[in-house]
């Protein structure tokens, strides 16, 4: 609802950068709900978001939060037992609803995706040269010579070591964070404006996620490319983001710069989940907050505020009526009772 | 010297190693997944053990039960070497040795309900017990990890992740172990249900007293979590030492280099982390470099590290009393001490 323009005014010195920028991608009132033998399950509703030239927002949440939905549903990519209302709009070209015929002219050159599992995304029977390879042939018309030139130097550009040798080798000749690091090449070939990245470390050691993620961090400040990073882990929005969504019961419940977020979060699901999160530079003096129950099930969402069967700042009003997302003091966020203190 | 608690399990030059791709005419070949162990265990500690996959963490702790066997080198539990007990043998010692799974759902059958999971090793081990006792022992145990009496007759698939997770805790510690392993017991877990597994596993070693061996590749969780600190790095042990001391001030270069790259929820901090990441991939642990394992990462390495394996050296105690570290390192006098 409107919440990244609020949000955008309410905090001039945290978004300038972003507000002077073009919109990339613009995703308003996005739901997405499914048809099951149950009933219809609402995944997603009403999200909206604008992502800017140059600027990764992070999306962060729990498992069942929606924020891998959202995306597969801008890129297309649901099953076909779900349905998309709203719309998501890439430099101004609806693409929700689209046939898939013409959104493959979009994907994979002007939007690309890179998801959790380098392995499944890949062909297994395909050498990694003519991965890449394919969306410059199919898309820019390249002959295969100078497909194979590009692909070179876009394993080059993701720090493949030995690229040469790499080309006329299979996945599963690599490590995970090597398969990964040719997905992002294969992502990079045409020179996408928008990048979303789903859980693109969550499956890779901790060392290999760190190079990833500085990987990313590299390419966006280089190629000014729009960036979303999907992820369940606060510690990795933090090194990338500029902005960070938080997601909770299929609706974005803060929206606001990453300090904001992480330094003095306003909703209590955020504080809550930031509190929980065992960090590496903290001794464990304290024993960790806990939320107590379970996040919930899409199917049987709580009414109201879907948080406040959790949350220890509940009251009549949030069992009975939904917050919206509204400009708070540092951040959109849709609390009845907004978190007033910074954490730490 | 330290007044430290007896060992409660000894490891002895332990090494586990798996055959692989024999061939009819070639040499058969095998995978070092645990390479010359040495590890002593101390009663009601919680020691972690910590390492990005292939560092051999979770095969480590398999050996410990007996679920995989050595192959070379002794598991000393309560002084009496079990690595060459029968099955049979064994199985008294189950009583005392428990292990808590990675994924709740499936190491739970799905046939059974959780009063008959939870009961199952009180049949076994304490089969003297009635009827009614062990109806009371189970109930008793699921309240203690947080579940309600009534889902006795219910079954696995009716839970979240969180809750199975403590169904597997409950059968596990119905037998009032002396030694708990759980491998990877938080990793498939929400971050907000993480913490509730934490802290229930935190409170049952502390009314229980057991020991703990906490395998994870988890560092913020093994922080929170662990007393000591075992690293492990293609299946050899890098440092072993105090959370605190290991945490405060690494040493080994693989140990900063893992901490390094774990990131931190703040805008401040984590950007600058993500400049500092330790180089290149896992080696094959099929061929491992020669030397020391870690050196075809390491910034610090010279000739000396590719021609001579580096012992696991014990270094006195930073305080009287104190417990001693150990890392294997050829250079690590002489690397710069850094503060975490």
């Amino acid at each position: 609802m409107r919440s990244t323009h609020v949000s955008a005014e309410v905090h001039p010195a945290a978004s300038a950068a972003a507000v002077a920028r073009p919109a990339v991608l613009e995703i308003e009132s996005l739901s997405v709900s499914y048809a099951t033998p149950d009933g219809v399950i609402g995944a997603v509703n009403e999200f909206t978001l604008t992502v800017h030239q140059g600027e990764c927002i992070g999306i962060v949440g729990e498992s069942g939060a929606g924020k891998s939905q959202s995306f597969l549903a801008v890129m297309g990519l649901l099953a076909s037992n779900a349905t998309v209302r709203g719309s998501a709009k890439l430099a101004g070209r609806e693409l929700a609803g689209r046939p898939a015929k013409e959104l493959n002219e979009v994907r994979g050159s002007r939007l690309a995706m890179i998801f959790q599992d380098p392995m499944t995304s890949l062909t297994p029977h395909m050498k990694v040269g003519d991965q890449i390879a394919e969306s410059l042939i199919r898309h820019r018309g390249l002959s295969r010579a100078d497909a194979r030139q590009r692909a070179l130097s876009l394993l080059t550009r993701v720090h493949v070591s030995d690229a040469e040798r790499r080309l006329d080798q299979y996945p599963h000749e690599l490590s995970g964070g090597m398969r990964q690091r040719v997905m992002i090449a294969v992502a990079l070939a045409c020179d996408p404006v928008m990048l979303i990245a789903d859980e693109p470390t969550t499956a890779l050691d901790v060392t290999i996620q760190a190079q990833i993620l500085a990987l990313l961090a590299e390419l966006k400040r280089d190629q000014g490319m729009a960036m979303v990073l999907v992820t369940h882990d606060l510690g990795v929005v933090a090194g990338v983001a500029d902005r960070v969504a938080v997601m909770y019961g299929g609706r974005v419940v803060e929206l606001g710069s990453v300090r904001a977020i992480l330094k003095a979060p306003q909703h209590a699901y955020t504080e809550a989940l930031l509190r929980s999160m065992p960090r590496i530079d903290e001794p464990a003096d304290q024993p960790l907050l806990t939320i107590p129950g379970q996040p919930p099930n899409p199917r049987d969402l709580p009414p109201g505020c879907a948080f406040h069967p959790r949350c220890t700042r509940a009251s009549d009003r949030c069992r009975s009526e939904r917050p919206l997302l509204q400009a708070g003091a540092r951040s959109a966020v849709a609390c009845h009772h907004p978190v007033a203190e910074p954490l730490r | 010297m330290s007044d430290a608690p007896p060992s409660i399990l000894s490891l002895r030059g332990l090494s586990v190693w798996f055959p692989v791709g024999a061939k009819l005419f070639g040499k058969p070949k095998s995978l070092h997944a645990v390479e010359g162990v040495d590890l002593e265990v101390r009663a009601g500690e919680a020691l972690g053990i910590v390492g990005e996959s292939g560092c051999g963490k979770s095969t480590l702790a398999r050996a410990v039960l007996q679920l995989v066997r050595p192959t070379h080198g002794s598991v000393v539990w309560l002084g009496r070497a079990i690595e060459g007990l029968s099955v049979s043998e064994l199985r008294p010692l189950r009583r005392d040795l428990q292990i808590v799974f990675q994924d709740p759902l499936a190491s739970l059958d799905p046939r059974m309900t959780v009063g008959e999971i939870v009961a199952e090793p009180l049949r076994v081990h304490r089969p003297e017990l009635g009827r009614a006792a062990r109806r009371e022992e189970v109930a008793g145990m699921l309240e203690r990890v947080g579940l309600s009496r009534d889902v006795i007759n219910r079954y696995p698939h009716e839970f979240s992740g969180g809750q199975c997770q403590r169904i597997g805790i409950a059968r596990a510690m119905i037998l009032k172990p002396k030694l708990l392993i759980c491998d990877e017991p938080v990793s498939a877990l929400d971050v907000s249900i993480q913490a509730q597994i934490i802290n229930l596993l935190k409170s049952l070693q502390r009314d229980f007293g057991m020991t703990v061996l906490f395998v994870s590749h988890n560092l913020a969780v093994v922080r929170r979590m662990c007393d000591r600190v075992l690293v492990l790095y293609l299946g050899r042990t890098m440092e072993l030492a105090t959370t605190d001391a290991l945490y405060a001030r690494p040493m080994h270069p693989y140990t900063r280099g893992l901490l390094a790259a774990v990131p931190v929820p703040d805008p401040d901090i984590q950007p600058g982390r993500l400049g500092a990441t330790l180089a290149g991939e896992l080696p094959s642990p099929l061929a491992p470099p020669s030397g020391c394992v870690f050196r075809t990462r390491c910034a610090h390495a010279i000739e000396r590290c590719a021609a001579e394996i580096p012992k696991f050296e014990a270094l006195p105690p930073s305080e009287p009393g104190g417990l001693e570290r150990h890392i294997a390192c050829h250079r690590w006098r002489e690397i710069e001490p850094q503060d975490s």
